[in-house]
Parts: C-alpha cells; structure tokens; sequence
C-alpha cells in the first residue's frame, strides 16, 4: 500500500515546480498573451489551409480584437473563420466579425471583449499558402482592454510554423485541379478513369523506382541467360545421349510450364527449404533458368540453320570442333539470331511483371499498388508507358535487323512464328540457307 | 614411277544405313599424280574423296596418307586434314570474312603462323589465283569462280601434300569454269598431287596423269586419258563416255 502511494507527492511537487518556472520564465513578456501557437493543417504549401492559433489572455486585459497579419503570398480571399473559448472540455461562442483588410491581413472583432485567461481558440480556413516551404512567422496583433479601461495595441511577434515546399509532380497535380480544360477532360469517365492528368503526373516518378527495377532485373538476367543459353544448346546438341537429354529435359519441361508457376516454385520452395536468399537474386535466378532454354533453342536453330559445308570446310582445313564453332560457326549465328534474340529479351522485360506476385516492387507491383492507394487506373497507363519506352525502340530493331538479315541471306532468319511458338524446324533452315547459298554463288 | 605414295585407300567400303556406297575401293595416288575420277553420279566418286579426309568415315577398309593410317582410332584427324586441302563444289567460303581473311584463319589457329606471315601468305596465293585485286573483298561481293578460287588459295595456304577437288566447276555458270579450271592446270604444273572428281572431260584429257571410272561403288576401268577415252574396255565405261559426247 505504503509504495503504491509513496511517489504522489514527489509528482505534484515536480508539476508545481514546472508551472512556477514557467511563469517565471514568461514573466518578461507577461504583456502578452500565454501560449500562443500557430499551426498549419498541410504538410505542403501552394494549397488551400487551415491555420490554428490558440493562445491564453494574459490576466490583466481583455481582448476586443486581433488581426493576424499575413505576409505576401499568403492568400486571404476566401478564408472563413471560426472562434471560440475553451473552457475545460467545453467550447464557449464568441460572437465576432472577421474583416480581410486591404494587406491580406485577417481581422477579428469580438462583439464582447474577450475576457482575461481566456483560452482563445481560432481557426481559419482556407489560407492558400505560397508553394515554396519553409519557416513563415505570423505577426498577430490585438487591442488589448486593461482593467484601468486604457486600451491597448500588443504584439505577439514569435509566432512561426512551417511546411515542406511539394514536389514538383505534386504542384503539377495541384495546378492542374484548378484548369478548366483538365475538368473538362476528366468529365468524360474513360478518360477520368484511366488517363486522370492528376494521376498520370503522381504516378510518373512513383513509378519509376519499378522501372528502374525491371530494367535491373532484365539487364541483369538476360546476359547470364545468354551464355546459360549457348551451354544448354551445346549440350542440346552433344554427341553423348545423357548430356543431349538431360538439356532436352530441362529446356522442355521450362517451355512446357508457366513462367509464373517457375516464380511460384523458386520463391516459395526457397523459403520453405530455409534458403534465404534476397528475393532480387531468386528473381533473377528464376529469369535466367527460364529465358536461357528459350535462348538455348533459338541458339541450336541458329548453330544448326548455318550450312553443314561450312562446318566441314572449316575441318578439311585442320580445325577443330571447338575452333570450327567459335571462328566460323559461332560468328555466322550471332548475325542470324540477333532478330530472335532481341525478341526475346523483350519478352523477358515484359514478363520481369509476373514478379509482382511473389512482392518484387518492379514496375507491376508499383502500379498495382498505386492504383489500389488511388482507386483511379492511370497508373497502370503509366506503366504500359514505362514498358513501351523500352519494347517499341527494341520491335523496331529487330524489324530493321531481320529485314537487313533477309536481304543478306535471302530470308534465311531464324525466327520464332509467335511468342514462344515453335522454332521452324532446323532440317528447312538448313535447305533455306543452302538455297541461299547457291543463290549467292551466281 | 618410283614416286612415294601420299594416299593409298585398301578395300575401302562405306554404307549410309542400309544403302551400300562404296563397296571395296583400291587406289594409289602417288605424289604429282593428278586423279580424274569419274563417273554417273552415285557412282560414289564424291564419298571416296570425302573418306580420303574423313569427313566421311570408312564403314569398312583403310585410307592411308603417307605413313598415317587416316581412320585408325588413335589418329588425329586434324592433323591430316591440314595436310589435305579440300576445295568444295559449294566453296563453303566463310561469309563473315573477306577473301584475306579466309585464307588466313586456319593458317593462324591451325598452323599458329603469326599474323604477317599469315597475311603474307594469303595475299600471295591469292595473287597465285588471280586475285590479287580482290583480297578484301566479301565472298558475296565476288562472282562464283572467284570465290571457288579464293576457296582454292585458302586450301594451298596450308602447304598441304595433296588436294581434293570435288565437283568445283559444277556450281558455276559456264563462262566462269575456265578461270577455276586454268587455276587447276596450273596447280598440276607445278607438281601438286591431286584428286579430281569432275564432269569436265576436256580437264581430265589434257591434265589428268590418270584417269578412274567410278560406277555402283567401284572402280570399274582406270587408266591414262588416251586409254580410258578412246580405248575404253568396259561397257559401262563406254555408254558414259558416249552420253557425255
């Protein structure tokens, strides 16, 4: 009993102690009103706010009116205001008229003096703020009636708050709520629904740590798959039975299943096998086992579409296998599976989305999440421009590339029919290619 | 013809499946011996001249270049070739490299020659085809018998002891075979030992030391020109020759 109680009365002495230090401490400025503060409902400037000020009168006067003296900048046109005392948990009317002076400066004049130790209370609403952030002081001044009946002029000088200055897509997004032509855009529902400008310019730089993302992802992943590609067709293509199946086994059973069902398997087999590996490496893992059996198919047509008689000129002359493939064979493939290969590497940008559903904040996931916070679809609209920014400049390229490649060898490219269709048969590339070769003989 | 032999074949067979092409083939090639080989085609002369360097392999038999037995199993296959030079009736230049560079590549990463002396060498047996004005010129930028000659310079500038012509005139348009032809006259002039198989008869007449007649896989007549052309003892022979006149 005797401990639970022991500490009261050291704690109301410390509460005293504090009260006195703090009259002591505003004694100087006893002319002024008592914990006055002043502050701003936005974080950010360039719109509409409610500023708050509250204060205690000082015992010795009553307040008959006040005027909060605004800077340039701040805009005061449309404010409405609301007074009041606080007593306790109550709030007491204090009946007053507000009156914008030619300054910009708010003022308020109580009907009845407000008296002493009062806690006033006012809000005005609707003080649109200058955009740029930073430290603002709010000089407030106030008639002050003494108890002698002799009124006076007082100051409260230190009155500050702050805000942050928006970034920039903010203060586009706020501009553009005011324009009328942005109205009337957003007053036809599909365009409001999925191409809202607000939206748009919020989700451009939201959006673009998910590209950068996938980029990352793609850039990382394509060039291992490329020479994870090149080793799986070698083996594809082994004279020893077990190398060739074991490569057929897994460039099959990759083609064959989802690359989404892959992501499944690798990020949860992972955790369940208690590997913990950071999820941008089993991403990247996951890609590259998946794009290099399509590589490693696009890479054997592309080996097997070059002329037997180049394999055999290249031996006739003393050469290797190994030589005969990487200074002849090699360098006639790359030219002809440039097209496909390209192709794929789009394809593989695209599907860095499917990460979205195991958690990776790549350019889907920031999207989807955007548009769940903002319940308009613009950001998905955001998105297909991030992905395009990349595909069309590459389906371009590969355009041009097969084009040249056609008129090079008379159409002799190594090309897949449709996304992750089939490869034409190598037997008629073959006969293709010798076509064109005694083609190119005349 | 006390000449040593550069390529000696001793019964040699080869079938591809069931279809039996060659069936027991003998012949001596002895050095500066120029070999017309001729014959209806599947007669199996292209398969012979393709076992000689393996790029087809025996079924049955041996091929011997000079004191190499060629397929035996411990036998480093490339070493031999690149003592062969094997012109192509499809030239199977290598497209990604110019004139030069086809006949530098094998010398560089077969011969290990440095760069200069392979280059040199290039652009001298181009010059030796006639081509010296075309050394860095793509294939698909020369005319069909020139690039079957750039495919002959490049087999040359491996100094090999014998070369295997196959079919080289019978991909090009009539007024470019002179070129390749008189290139292979020369070639026999100087003392290479050669194996043709050619459907030029006029080549064989007046350049070849020897002539075979190939037909079903064997060596049916062999002979000088003069005797296998106008003294020809076979049936077969006979109807093939008459055909071709």
């Amino acid at each position: 009993m005797n401990d639970r109680t022991s500490g009261r009365p050291a704690r109301i002495v410390a509460v005293a102690l504090a009260t006195l230090l703090m009259t002591v401490a505003l004694a100087p400025v006893a002319l002024a009103m008592d914990r006055a503060r002043v502050t701003v409902d936005r974080p950010t400037g360039g719109q509409p706010t409610r500023f708050t000020f509250q204060a205690a009168v000082e015992p010795d006067a009553a307040v008959t009116s006040i005027d909060f003296l605004f800077e340039k900048g701040f805009g005061t046109e449309d404010i409405s205001v609301r007074a009041v005392l606080l007593e306790g948990l109550q709030r007491i009317d204090a009946p007053y008229e507000t009156e914008v002076l030619e300054s910009g400066a708010v003022r308020l004049v109580f009907d009845e003096p407000v008296p002493a130790e009062s806690n006033l209370f006012i809000e005005i609403y609707n003080v649109m703020t200058p955009i740029t952030g930073g430290e603002y002081v709010l000089p407030v001044e106030y008639q002050a009636v003494l108890d002698d009946g002799r009124t006076e002029l007082r100051t409260l000088d230190g009155l500050t708050f702050s805000y942050d200055t928006p970034p920039i897509e903010e203060a586009i997004s706020r501009w553009m709520d005011e324009q009328a032509w942005v109205e009337a855009w957003n007053s036809v529902k599909f365009l409001d629904l999925f191409l809202k400008p607000q939206q748009i310019v919020r989700a451009i730089p939201l959006l673009f740590t998910g590209w950068l993302m996938s980029l990352a992802l793609v850039l990382v992943a394509f060039p291992i798959s490329i020479v994870t590609g090149l080793l799986t067709s070698f083996m594809k293509m082994a004279k020893i039975p077990p190398v060739r199946w074991i490569a057929a086994a897994y460039i099959n059973v990759i083609r064959g299943t989802p690359l989404f069902l892959q992501i499944f398997i690798a990020f949860i087999g992972l955790r369940a096998a208690g590997f913990r590996v950071p999820d941008f490496v089993t991403a990247v893992a996951v890609l590259v086992f998946n794009s290099s059996a399509y590589l490693a198919e696009i890479f054997r047509a592309g080996i097997q579409s070059i002329s037997k008689g180049q394999f055999e000129a290249a031996s006739s002359l003393g050469m290797t296998y190994a030589q005969a493939m990487r200074f002849v064979i090699i360098p006639q493939t790359v030219k002809r599976v440039l097209p496909t290969t390209t192709s794929e590497f789009i394809l593989l940008y695209k599907d860095t989305a499917l990460l979205a559903a195991i958690g990776l904040f790549e350019l889907m996931m920031k999207s989807k999440n955007f548009v769940a916070l903002s319940g308009n679809l613009s950001a998905y609209v955001v998105a297909a421009g991030y992905y395009l920014i990349i595909t069309i400049p590459l389906i371009n390229v590969v355009s041009r590339l097969e084009a040249k490649l056609a008129q090079s060898e008379h159409g002799v490219a190594v090309t897949t029919s449709r996304k992750r269709g089939f490869l034409r048969p190598a037997k008629k590339d073959e006969a293709l290619a010798e076509a064109a070769a005694s083609q190119g003989a005349r | 013809m006390t000449e040593p032999v550069v390529v000696r074949i001793k019964d040699l067979r080869k079938s591809f499946g069931t279809l039996e092409v060659l069936k027991g083939v003998d012949m001596d090639v002895q050095r500066g011996e120029v070999v017309v080989i001729l014959g209806p085609s599947g007669s199996g002369k292209s398969t012979l001249l393709r076992c000689v360097n393996q790029l087809e392999a025996p079924t049955g038999g041996e091929v011997w270049f000079e004191d190499i037995q060629v397929n035996h199993p411990d036998t480093n296959v490339n070493r031999v070739r690149e003592k062969i030079g094997m012109v192509f009736q499809s030239f199977n230049l290598f497209p990604h490299l110019t004139a030069k560079g086809n006949v530098m590549l094998a010398q560089r990463k077969v011969l290990k020659r440095s760069k200069d002396d392979a280059e040199r060498i290039a652009i001298e047996q181009l010059e030796r085809v006639g081509l010296g004005d075309r050394v860095d010129y793509y294939p698909s930028q020369l005319s069909g018998g020139q690039q079957q000659r750039v495919a002959i310079a490049r087999a040359l500038a491996m100094d090999p002891h014998v070369m295997l012509f196959d079919e080289v005139t019978s991909a090009l348009d009539p007024e470019l075979v002179r070129g390749v032809l008189d290139v292979m006259k020369e070639l026999a002039k100087a003392g290479m030992t050669m194996l043709v198989v050619t459907h030029e008869m006029g080549f064989a007449r007046d350049v070849g030391t020897r002539v075979v007649f190939m037909d079903e896989g064997v060596i049916v007549e062999e002979g000088t020109p003069t005797e296998v052309f106008d003294n020809p003892q076979n049936e077969r022979t006979k109807d093939f020759l008459g055909h071709i006149k």
